[in-house]
């Protein structure tokens, strides 16, 4: 193991094939290599397969070619080595908030005690305490997504795979589990990738964002997003704002491509049906 | 000037009493309809049968009057008689109910995970879910003879179909994530199916449940009723064939208040086991 790369993504292209319809290039040639203990954030239009490209990494999708290594494994299956939260929750609406994060611990034969005293640490993090008998249905969408962070972190995995993951929140909710998420980063370090098309979060969240390309998705540029200090006055400063800038005119010629392709898909489609 | 604006004032105030009353007043029949809808309808219905019936343009051999009925299935109760046939029908159509439920729901699972199977089963299940079962009869008859099992059999024939059906569905639209989850959690295939793809679809399965258990109970008594052998079903066909009208008109009333408690029990089941579900929670 080189040491260096704790996730290396070699040449991988991904064909996604409708049951109806001609087969879609979502992934050409796709090489990044991640670090560990990074946060890189995957940046792109929507329809470019950065979710494709993490769902790859999880082992949910098999790799067709290329390859892809995790900690010098080729990825075959999914394991919980590698969390994912997923950008609408996925949480067991059958369980409460405490048998949700429990599941992962029994799945991994952790003795009893052990996983009730994990589980509600992990409750606390996330600022769920008072909640743990709750179903998702009577949870926020916040603290649904606080429910599948703290259900991902409590079995420990080393790589954290995060799919849009508050894509479906307000803004306001958005911000506030941003700095949490970066707060929970700290106290207990991991390798990061993160989906999103949002640059600001990208630019806020990451130390190194992989801009995507539309259809069919590539690895456009790599930006270091370092900054010293992540408070949340940072998307004040000068230089985060030209970062922004810097990644926004990337992402903007993709965004226009992707809605070009989009119009033309619908277009295909309505003389057939 | 001033007068007739108060008095204008006066009469928006007087209408916005009205209107807050006839509010009230709505929200009371409301209230009243809620609870009492489903007796009300009945009420009346049993009260047009026994005004009709006693209004000498039938016999009471064509309608004996309810108050007559209910007189019988009394006596039927005191002497033991319902409770032997009520426990015979309920035997039959229960135990169908249950071997449909479980052969019901593991067939539709292994058809969700087995191309093989689906491919299989699923034309069968298309063909025979619109089928009336009931005209297996004579061929169950022939084969079973007329106990018990021929009769169950045909009630777990006739129930078994909406049960897979809905599994199938259910399972099919379970959502990929939850799936997904599961796995990375570190779920075996097995644990996925049982912790995971079933709990999932539970509300789905429930439903085809929910529509089986009456039609448990229907073939169970058309089997009664065609094969003889006691039961509800068999004690009306019974009454009729002594030219007793009152046992028979009982044996409907009797069937009716058993098909209401079965449908209402199951209901509560459902919101039992779906103490999280999005639909129970907004009923509170």
């Amino acid at each position: 193991m080189d040491g260096q790369s704790q996730i290396i993504i070699e040449r991988v292209n991904h064909t996604y094939r409708p049951p109806r319809g001609r087969p879609v290039l979502a992934l050409s040639d796709v090489s990044l290599d991640v670090r560990p203990r990074e946060f890189l954030a995957l940046l792109g239009p929507s329809g470019c397969g950065k979710s494709t490209l993490l769902y790859l990494v999880g082992g949910f999708l098999p790799t067709e070619t290329g390859r892809i290594v995790v900690k010098g494994k080729p990825v075959t299956a999914p394991g919980p080595d590698r969390g994912i939260v997923f950008q609408h929750f996925a949480l067991f609406p059958w369980k409460s908030v405490r048998a949700n994060i429990l599941y992962g611990l029994e799945r991994q034969r952790m003795p009893r005690a052990e996983r009730e005293r994990r589980a509600q640490a992990f409750i606390d993090l996330v600022g769920l305490s008072g909640f743990e008998d709750s179903y998702p249905s009577q949870l926020s969408g916040g603290m649904k997504q606080r429910t599948a962070i703290a259900r991902t972190l409590a079995f420990d995995p080393d790589i954290l795979l995060m799919d849009e993951p508050f894509g479906a929140l307000d803004a306001q909710t958005r911000a506030l589990m941003q700095t949490e998420l970066l707060n929970i980063w700290k106290r207990t370090p991991k390798t990061v990738i993160f989906v999103t098309h949002d640059v600001q979060e990208a630019v806020y969240l990451a130390e190194r964002v992989a801009v995507m390309s539309a259809r069919p998705g590539r690895i456009k540029a790599i930006i270091e997003t370092k900054f010293d200090d992540r408070d949340p006055g940072l998307t004040r400063s000068k230089e985060f704002v030209e970062k922004v800038d810097e990644l926004w005119n990337l992402v903007r010629e993709e965004a226009i491509k992707a809605q070009s392709i989009k119009a033309q898909e619908n277009q295909e489609k309505k003389p057939s049906s | 000037m001033v007068a007739a604006m108060a008095r204008l004032d006066d009469t928006a105030s007087l209408a916005a009493a009205e209107a807050q009353i006839s509010r009230d007043a709505a929200r009371r029949l409301d209230i009243a309809f809620r609870g009492g809808a489903g007796i009300f309808s009945i009420l009346v219905l049993l009260i047009a049968w026994e005004i009709f019936a006693r209004s000498g343009k039938v016999t009471a051999f064509m309608l004996p009057p309810f108050s007559a009925v209910a007189e019988r299935i009394y006596a039927d109760a005191i002497g033991g008689e319902l409770w032997r046939n009520l426990w015979v029908t309920m035997f039959r159509a229960i135990t169908g109910f249950a071997i449909a439920a479980v052969g019901g729901i593991a067939l539709g699972a292994v058809m969700a995970r087995s191309r093989i199977v689906r491919w299989f089963f699923d034309p069968i299940i298309s063909v025979g879910f619109p089928m009336p079962k009931i005209a297996f009869l004579p061929i169950i008859i022939l084969w079973l003879g007329l106990y018990d099992v021929s009769k169950i059999s045909i009630v777990v024939f006739d129930a078994i179909f909406p049960v897979v059906t809905a599994t199938l569905a259910g399972l099919a639209g379970v959502e990929k994530e939850l799936i997904w989850s599961g796995r990375n959690m570190g779920a075996s295939e097995r644990e996925l199916m049982w912790q995971v793809a079933l709990p999932a679809a539970l509300p789905q399965i429930l439903t085809g449940l929910q529509v089986a258990l009456p039609i448990a109970l229907i073939v169970a008594i058309i089997a009664e009723m065609a094969m003889g052998g006691y039961g509800l079903g068999g004690a009306m066909m019974s009454a009729s064939r002594f030219a007793d009208s009152r046992g028979v008109f009982a044996g409907i009333v009797e069937i009716a208040i058993v098909g209401y408690a079965l449908i209402k029990a199951m209901a509560l089941i459902r919101r039992r086991l779906l103490v999280w579900h999005q639909e129970t929670a907004e009923r509170h």
